[in-house]
């Protein structure tokens, strides 16, 4: 088990952000910081993703790991992650139709678009399995699959170069951005929700920062002096989060995307932002640390095992939307549908810890 | 959908359907009154307007209610395809009759000469957060010349507040508006479960009132559904019960129904000059209750 650190925390963030943001509707969404800026907790759930693998596949001096093992463990997530996210997406299904049966109501039914697969079951069931069929709210696993699956190359390639790795990254980002390139949908029309394309931009930036942060002081100095542009960056989002100023995507210049806020996308407006983002939140982790107690434990226990705590929190936000559809919601079934999802994730991250402990301890049955 | 082999070679009849408009238009607003007149009407006797298949079958004042399709009706004029792009909704079950596949049959059929095409796409997530901005980014990518816009659902089900509801519907109707783009609305269906639930009761409100301020046609699915549970009450039985039957049966209706309220309200267009603003589309400000 790692020792907390400012990683897992700022992920366990995250994942509670996403998890009350995944309740749509409710009483504590306006306190998240996803409702004052361009970028949200998606962003940084990937940027951590990408600075993770840095971790992952190079030692703490650096040194990265034999090239064989890194691609082998990338592959050995990636079957990990897919696995969750078919897990994830039929208990979704499951957990819509039944309410809808129980419920004796077929308007759940419609409930993210899951209207499609029980209209037509023999196409989206491949669907299912290839990823392209995707439900509102369970799309961030796909993206997660696509990115771990490809990360072996700038991996390698940022063996010899990093410099190199983010250039391909960021070529292909911007040819995205240019010739809109995203991954269909089908059954259905439309592309997917996070274009991975777009998004790998983030992870690999991520990977790439881990490595220089590691190998010099030259990228923690000049994290230092930009936490002022951070900061503006930081005040001007809360402006525009607040004041509703975006532009309109049928009046800017082509090409369209490098100018807009969309999300699908992670357009540059919204990369810049995140930026900023870490600049000026970044150095807060040291300084929260020491006083935050349990809190910072509890953030970095989820943090620790992010992949189960996100699955589970995907579905106990399914739960907690049924649960504030069927009573009408209102303060006090807000406090407790987020507080138990609360505890819920809690007790996720303790359950697979518990249960690595007792496997790595005895013979298994 | 036939209404123009029974329009466009016999004008006569023409003049019946304009006034059967015109009547429809008192009727809704006599319907906020007295809901119980629109059954008795002689022009459409309990049989549901002409035109629609059998089982689809329900009256006007019921269906929809109108509004000029300016866009369209330029598309049509220069003898382009018309582009719709129609969001929200499933297929109907049975992939064979998805719901865009019977829109675009439907309208090719209604419209002869036109070649229609449709870009069918979800848009999960409230309008009131999140989903209005994801809109823009579907009707910038598919520059349509109109949105067929299933609304509602996903906002009615996170209980979002009616009030908040309707003033981000109202901004993103405009906003497509201001860009030369029609707009048709369809509220969300009408399910026993779901009839005496007084949010969702303001949520379909809303998108009524929407459209009317917005003057935007509407198709009243909630209405059209609730009359036909009211009619089929016989017929076979679904394994899973009458909501389910009657939800498959909206489903099967919906791309009908669409339909005709593009082609009732295109014929509006034309048969209003421009100039004529005044009297566009019925000023539905005061929100009508839907019933139950």
């Amino acid at each position: 088990m790692r020792d907390p650190n400012a990683i897992d925390f700022w992920r366990g963030f995250a994942l509670v952000t996403i998890f009350i943001n995944h309740v749509p509707g409710n009483t504590f969404e306006r306190y998240t910081y996803s409702q004052y800026g361009i970028s949200d907790a998606a962003e940084l759930f990937v940027f951590l993703a990408g600075w993770s693998i840095g971790i992952a596949t190079r030692g703490r001096d650096g040194k990265p790991e034999p090239a064989g093992r890194s691609v082998v463990r990338l592959l050995a997530r990636t079957v990990e992650v897919y696995r969750a996210q078919l897990t994830v997406m039929l208990l979704a299904l499951a957990l819509i139709a039944g309410s809808a049966l129980l419920l004796d109501n077929p308007l759940i039914l419609e409930w993210h678009n899951a209207g499609g697969f029980f209209a037509d079951p023999i196409q989206s069931v491949c669907g299912m399995a290839l990823m392209t069929y995707q439900l509102g709210f369970f799309n961030i696993l796909p993206l997660y699959v696509v990115l771990i699956g490809i990360a072996p190359i700038f991996v390698l390639v940022g063996r010899f170069s990093l410099i190199a790795s983010l250039a391909l990254s960021g070529g292909l980002y911007l040819a995205s951005l240019v010739f809109e390139w995203n991954v269909p949908s089908w059954p259905g029309e439309g592309d997917w929700f996070f274009d991975p394309f777009c998004w790998q931009v983030l992870l690999v930036l991520g990977f790439v920062l881990q490595g220089w942060h590691l190998r010099s002081d030259t990228l923690r100095r000049w994290s230092r002096r930009l936490i002022p542009a951070g900061l503006a960056i930081v005040i001007l989002g809360i402006v525009l989060a607040v004041t509703g100023i975006r532009p309109d995507p049928l009046m800017v210049p082509e090409p369209r995307l490098l100018f807009t806020f969309e999300k699908t996308y992670l357009t540059p407006a919204r990369l810049l932002h995140f930026l900023g983002v870490l600049l000026a939140f970044a150095p807060l982790y040291a300084i929260l640390a020491p006083r935050i107690g349990p809190v910072g434990g509890y953030l970095n226990r989820l943090g620790r095992n992010s992949l189960a705590v996100f699955s589970m929190g995907s579905i106990l936000s399914l739960i907690g939307q049924l649960v504030r559809f069927q009573t009408g919601g209102g303060v006090l079934v807000d406090m407790l549908v987020a507080g138990s999802g609360l505890v819920g994730l809690g007790f996720t991250a303790w359950f697979v810890e518990w249960r690595t402990r007792i496997k790595s301890s005895r013979p298994r049955p | 959908m036939a209404y123009p082999h029974q329009v466009v070679p016999a004008p006569p009849v023409r003049c019946a359907r304009a006034s059967g408009l015109r009547w429809a238009l008192t009727a809704l607003i006599l319907g906020a009154l007295a809901p119980a007149a629109a059954a008795e009407q002689p022009a459409d006797p309990g049989a549901g307007e002409p035109g629609l298949s059998q089982e689809c079958r329900v009256p006007g004042a019921q269906l929809y209610t109108m509004a000029k399709l300016g866009a369209v009706r330029s598309a049509l004029g220069e003898n382009r395809p018309l582009k719709i792009l129609a969001i929200g909704g499933s297929a109907a079950p049975g992939a064979s009759a998805s719901y865009p596949a019977k829109l675009e049959a439907a309208l090719e059929k209604a419209l002869p000469k036109t070649d229609v095409t449709i870009d069918h796409r979800g848009l999960p997530g409230e309008i009131a957060s999140g989903a209005a901005e994801r809109l823009r980014t579907m009707v910038a990518e598919a520059e349509p010349d109109l949105v067929v816009w299933q609304v509602g659902t996903h906002d009615a089900i996170a209980r979002v507040d009616a009030d908040a509801f309707a003033s981000a519907l109202s901004e993103a109707v405009a906003w497509i508006r201001s860009h030369g783009i029609d707009v048709v609305l369809v509220d969300p269906i009408y399910t026993a479960s779901m009839a005496a639930d007084v949010d969702y009761n303001r949520i379909v409100d809303a998108v009524r009132t929407v459209a009317g301020q917005q003057q935007v046609p509407l198709v009243r699915r909630y209405e059209a559904l609730h009359y036909l549970s009211s009619r089929s009450d016989k017929g076979e039985g679904h394994m899973l019960g009458r909501q389910f039957r009657l939800n498959d049966l909206g489903l099967r209706c919906m791309a009908e129904h669409v339909a005709l309220t593009i082609a009732t309200s295109l014929m509006r267009t034309e048969a209003e000059p421009e100039p004529k603003v005044a009297p566009a589309g019925p000023p539905l400000t005061a929100p009508q209750r839907a019933p139950g």
